[in-house]
């Protein structure tokens, strides 16, 4: 979409004459004036193909006498680029019959279960019919009878009845996931798509497909049959399954979510999800939700009211300074981590703050602006060095857009890793290095890019790659390359080397974060300060006595610390406060439970790995007492005489625009200074 | 007229698929001449002949050399349709198999001519001789400096490879052959003006010239004969110019390969192929299978012509020319021809995939006994939305003999509508039947 087209063409379209970009497809011409075309198997982020004819339009060219000549043929408006005196016509008898005919064709073997489709209300082809179709069929033949349900995958299911053949599922899979694992066999009526002799659709992406599908031929296994689109609501929301942010539609019902859509974000996602981002969010409908306060009495939780929880907090993080510490969860608020992050500094005197849980980290002035490339910016560099990590796991819409630049802009890609990655399989170069020898491979590049012999050979040595692909690898690479790695290039012990190695190459230095909002806190200075601990010292420090009271802000150390060393240090720490929306094994060391809000139940703003800035507005209330984590942080501090009362999520964004240097002039949607 | 051989002079003779066999009678002449000409002499030489593509859509041949860029930047491919999938149509199997020389001359100085590197015949599947023959003479090419680096001290280098289809009508579609021989399922791709020409981008995205093999093997004559001379053949034709060869089969005493000058008429190809057995002649397809039928009437005085083919209400296509005698029932045959094109679709247009199948489901109904009035409209109007509605040419192929049909010989379909049964009731029809459908209806 970014391309400036430079040279224009006159068109005439209907009669008005208009000006496009040369090359433009008629099919978005049009929409130049207002005028649409009814299509199936266009798709505008992907190639067009012209298999289900269903934009046909005549067309002609405009003689040097001034008539216009008509092409024998209708043309398909989805493939045919614009020229100068084309004259195109959508409104001609022959158009009408044509796009009644294709309808009448596509619906003789359709099996017309609208009544019982998910796809019912919000489908195309219902839709198409509706508008440019025939009122009846005369097609008294047998129907086609094929799979209803076909499971392919654990998210989607197949109906091969209702599939229409316009190759979007196909295409998605090769032009834009990448993994190819769909494609079309049979061939005519018999033609369907299907996985690779019928094994799994075991796509990173898989969910993508039933949303461009443009019948309930793809749908979703969690969703199938559980509402109509009428039923439900819908808001915008934000995708905090992991640091990319993606936008995303939460179809909700009765206040219980029903599914997830992706949403269009040209910054992120386009309109992409990953299926973390769109099948991960059951967790706001289960059973183990929070839902009121708990007070330890004994050996039992107890529930309780949110003063008396407070009170109890209040009074056993009163030791205040090094006794006390905070670990926070990545899918906090940027309100409800500035906010008990001021409640530790300012009123407990504390700097044992921490959200960081990868194993090694990096010292403060190192760590900044580590995010220098905006995801969509990502689609235009010339080359691009993933360096340490699996972006399609990690950060899997950073992926596509990695995987983009590669397929649509040519871009030369070039891979390093210990393990295998599906960005491999575009790539130039892979450089498959040994566990651990991170920053040996980092020197080798440093040592190719500078001609250093001696260096490049020892490199190759320690970390096992050919001195050849170094070489090959360095010479790809250069100023305008973006380099993408992640935090979890600091789970490896040579990792922080690596990472100061990398910086000596030039180009831009990317450190993605992973968790959902960790960036924001890196932004907030959710860290220790020179005289805290950090996340593995205040663990220690629970374990040996020298902290007496635990805060555990939606953080789980379970989820990340090594088992035994958290089993100790949870039981020894005086007092755990466990702020969480789900019950879980570190609940049970908690002296108080609050229970919490999910994102998308409360306000709140998030930043995502490219440092973008962006507000999420409840969409669902939370479920019993449960709050918000602002409003959270806001109640203690209003008990402890901190601050004027906020009553939004809003106040305390404000406050954090005018306090926070990296936040202050910022709009949403925009990035961080 | 009679036969006029020059493409099959020597087909019968075995030693004329041997290399020695073949320069014993001129063979590799014309590209020794040819390689001392500029390239566009030879394009113009071309031009000047007046040859049209023998695949079945008679596009004048000099245009595709010419289109090819002649300040060259990267590789130019060629390539040879030997798929020969149209039902009724086995000129260029018996081509290869029997001049496999004349083909691989033509193509080189196709190549010369158009700064190709490199060839791809690609042949249908079943044609396992084929593919034999022209891998021997390919082999005893290269040995012979024919082909590959340097050919015959020119300077030029040329290679040739051989690639067998794996059963698919639609992969004689050039563009689907192009998908094939890349490797992708056989489907068409992008044509002009939705995509530059194949003169431009091609298979792998390289300027590419395809045409059909009895077209490939009329160069070496043009060029040994010059334009002109070849042109002098079929100058009584408006605008068809040499010989062509006819698939002659059906209901003929003869049936074979006719080689004819342009010009000559219908029935003297009948007169050539030994006439009619079993019967008067009721309708002749003169093109394979996707041309219009034509009746008794229209196919006499009809000459054989692109432009005088069309007057007589049907086309030269590619020349399988099939000729019905009286006991043959028209609805059962264009019953079976839909059949054909139902099982080819590739699948990928929705006109051709679903009204394909519908057609062969009205038409089997109809066979069975089941039409309905009004089924003559309606199998007009799906051929209507399929013809010119479709991708590739398939859909429009597929069209073309139930709606020439109809045309023709309405009051068949009329009577089996209305009885239930075919108006022809000979013994003789009883036994052309076929027992159960060649292809199920799935
Ligand atoms: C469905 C379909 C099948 C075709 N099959 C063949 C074929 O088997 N052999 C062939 O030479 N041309 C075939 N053609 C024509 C080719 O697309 C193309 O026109 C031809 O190869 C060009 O060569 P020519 O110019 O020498 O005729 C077919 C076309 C269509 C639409
Ligand atoms: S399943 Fe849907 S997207 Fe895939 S080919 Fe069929 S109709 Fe198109
Ligand atoms: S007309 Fe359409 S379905 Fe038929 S063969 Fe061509 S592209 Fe395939
Ligand atoms: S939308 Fe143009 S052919 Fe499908």
């Amino acid at each position: 979409m970014a391309a400036v087209a430079s040279e224009t063409v006159n068109l005439v379209i209907n009669d008005v004459e208009i000006a496009v970009p040369k090359g433009e497809l008629i099919v978005e011409s049009v929409k130049r004036l207002g005028l649409e075309i009814p299509i199936f198997c266009y798709h505008p982020r992907m190639k067009p193909v012209g298999m289900c004819r269903m934009c046909l339009v005549e067309v002609g060219f405009k003689q040097p006498d001034g008539s216009v000549r008509k092409m024998p043929k209708p043309q398909a408006a989805c493939t045919l680029p614009a020229q100068d005196n084309m004259v195109i016509f959508t409104d001609t008898e022959m158009v009408h019959r044509d796009r009644k005919g294709v309808l009448e064709f596509l619906l003789i073997n359709h099996p017309l279960d609208c009544p019982i489709c998910d796809r019912g209300g919000e489908c195309p082809l219902q839709n198409n019919t509706l508008f440019y179709g025939p009122s009846t069929s005369r097609f008294i033949e047998v129907k086609r009878h094929a799979h209803k349900a076909f499971p392919l995958s654990k998210y989607v299911t197949l109906d091969l009845e209702r599939c229409i053949q316009c190759g979007r599922c196909v295409r998605f899979t090769e032009e834009i996931s990448g993994d190819s694992e769909l494609a079309f066999r049979f061939r005519g009526a018999s033609m369907q798509p299907s996985t690779f002799e019928l094994r799994d659709f075991t796509s990173k992406f898989s969910g993508n497909v039933i949303e461009i599908c443009p019948v309930g031929a793809l749908t979703n296994r969690e969703y199938r049959f559980r509402a109509r689109p009428w039923d439900l609501e819908t808001k915008p929301s934000i995708c905090l399954e992991c640091s990319n942010g993606c936008a995303t539609w939460f179809d909700y019902r009765v206040n219980r979510l029903v599914r997830v859509n992706g949403r269009t974000n040209e910054a992120i996602n386009e309109e992409w999800t990953c299926d973390r981002g769109k099948f991960g969010h059951e967790h706001y409908n289960a059973d183990n939700r929070l839902t009121v306060p708990l007070i330890r009495r004994g050996d039992r939780l107890e529930e309780c009211d949110w003063p008396t929880a407070y009170a109890a907090i209040l009074s056993a993080f009163g030791v205040g300074g090094d006794k006390v510490a905070m670990l926070a969860g990545s899918s906090l608020s940027n309100e409800g981590a500035y906010l008990l992050n001021r409640l530790f500094h300012r009123k407990f005197g504390s700097a044992n703050v921490d959200y960081r849980r990868t194993a090694h980290t990096l010292p403060p002035d190192e760590a900044a602006g580590n995010a220098p490339t905006a995801i969509a910016d990502l689609e235009l560099k010339p080359s691009i060095l993933v360096f340490g990590n699996s972006p399609a796991d990690d950060i899997p819409i950073i992926f596509l857009r990695i995987r983009k630049a590669w397929f649509k802009h040519g871009a030369r890609v070039v891979v390093a890793h210990h393990g295998e990655t599906e960005a491999d399989s575009f790539a130039d170069v892979v450089l498959r290095y040994a566990p651990g020898t991170d920053a040996d491979l980092a020197k080798g590049l440093v040592a190719a890019r500078a001609n250093d012999a001696a260096g490049v050979a020892q490199a190759a040595a320690a970390c096992g790659v050919d001195e050849s692909r170094i070489r090959e690898a360095a010479a790809l690479l250069g100023e305008n390359t973006a380099i993408v790695t992640t935090d979890s290039l600091l789970n490896s012990a040579s990792g922080a080397d690596a990472f100061r190695a990398l910086r000596q190459l030039g180009g831009e230095l990317n450190r993605y974060a992973l968790g959902a909002n960790d960036q924001g806190f890196a932004d907030l200075g959710l860290v220790p300060g020179p005289d805290g601990r950090g996340t593995a010292a205040i663990l220690a420090g629970c374990a040996d006595g020298s902290i007496e009271s635990l805060w555990l802000a939606g953080a789980d150390p379970f989820a990340f610390g090594d088992r035994a060393t958290v089993e100790k240090a949870l039981e020894q720490v005086g007092f755990v406060v466990y702020q969480g929306t789900h019950k879980s094994e570190a609940m049970g060391f908690a002296s108080v439970v609050l229970p919490m809000a999910e994102p998308a139940e409360g306000d709140g703003t998030y930043v995502n790995a490219e440092r973008r800035l962006q507000e999420l507005r409840a969409v669902l209330s939370p479920p019993g007492e449960a709050k918000a984590a602002w409003r959270i942080g806001a109640e203690l501090a209003l008990r402890v005489g901190m601050a004027k009362p906020y009553f939004g999520a809003k106040d305390v964004a404000a406050e954090i625009f005018t306090q926070v240097p990296a936040f202050r002039g910022v709009a949403f949607g925009d990035r961080l200074n | 007229m009679g036969e006029y051989k020059l493409l099959l002079e020597h087909s019968h003779d075995p030693a004329y698929a041997t290399l020695a066999g073949y320069q014993a009678k001129g063979g590799y002449a014309a590209l020794k001449k040819a390689l001392g000409m500029e390239r566009q002499a030879i394009i113009d030489e071309v031009k000047a002949s007046g040859l049209r593509g023998r695949g079945g859509a008679g596009f004048p041949t000099w245009i595709k050399w010419n289109g090819i860029p002649k300040d060259k930047k990267g590789k130019h491919y060629l390539i040879c349709n030997a798929d020969e999938g149209e039902p009724g149509t086995f000129k260029d199997k018996q081509l290869m198999e029997t001049t496999p020389f004349l083909l691989i001359e033509g193509m080189t100085i196709a190549g010369f001519a158009t700064q190709g590197d490199a060839g791809y015949i690609y042949i249908r599947g079943e044609f396992v001789d084929a593919a034999k023959a022209l891998r021997k003479a390919i082999d005893e090419a290269y040995a012979a400096g024919l082909l590959g680096k340097n050919i015959l001290g020119s300077g030029y280098d040329f290679d040739l490879y051989i690639h067998l289809g794996a059963g698919s009508y639609e992969c004689g579609e050039e563009s689907a052959l192009m998908s094939s021989l890349m490797g992708e399922r056989g489907m068409p791709r992008l044509k002009f003006p939705h995509v530059p020409l194949p003169t431009i981008s091609g298979v792998w995205d390289r300027p590419t010239v395809i045409n059909n093999v009895e077209t490939y093997t009329c160069a070496p004559f043009i060029i040994n004969n010059g334009g002109n001379w070849y042109a002098s053949l079929g100058a009584s034709t408006k605008n068809s110019r040499g010989t062509k060869i006819f698939s002659v089969s059906g209901h003929v005493n003869k049936p074979g390969n006719y080689e004819i000058e342009f010009g000559t008429s219908l029935m003297d190809l009948l007169e050539m192929a030994g006439g009619m057995k079993g019967g008067a002649l009721k309708a002749c397809v003169p093109g394979g299978s996707s041309v219009p039928i034509m009746n008794a009437q229209q196919c006499d005085g009809a000459i054989i012509g692109y432009e005088e083919m069309a007057e007589a209400g049907s086309m030269v296509g590619s020349g399988g020319c099939m000729f019905l005698n009286e006991h043959t029932c028209i609805v059962t045959f264009i019953w079976r021809t839909a059949q054909f094109y139902a099982n080819e679709s590739c699948g990928k247009c929705t006109p051709c995939r679903e009204g394909t199948k519908w057609l062969l489901q009205i038409m089997e109904r109809i066979r069975s006994g089941g039409g309905r009035s009004g089924d003559i409209e309606l199998l007009q109007e799906v051929c209507s939305q399929i013809d010119g509605r479709s991708f590739c040419g398939l859909g429009d192929a597929a069209a073309w003999p139930v709606a020439g049909a109809i045309k023709v010989f309405r009051d068949e379909f009329e009577y089996f509508i209305e009885h239930g049964r075919s108006i022809v009731q000979s013994a003789e029809s009883a036994r052309m039947l076929p027992e159960s459908p060649v292809v199920a209806v799935s």
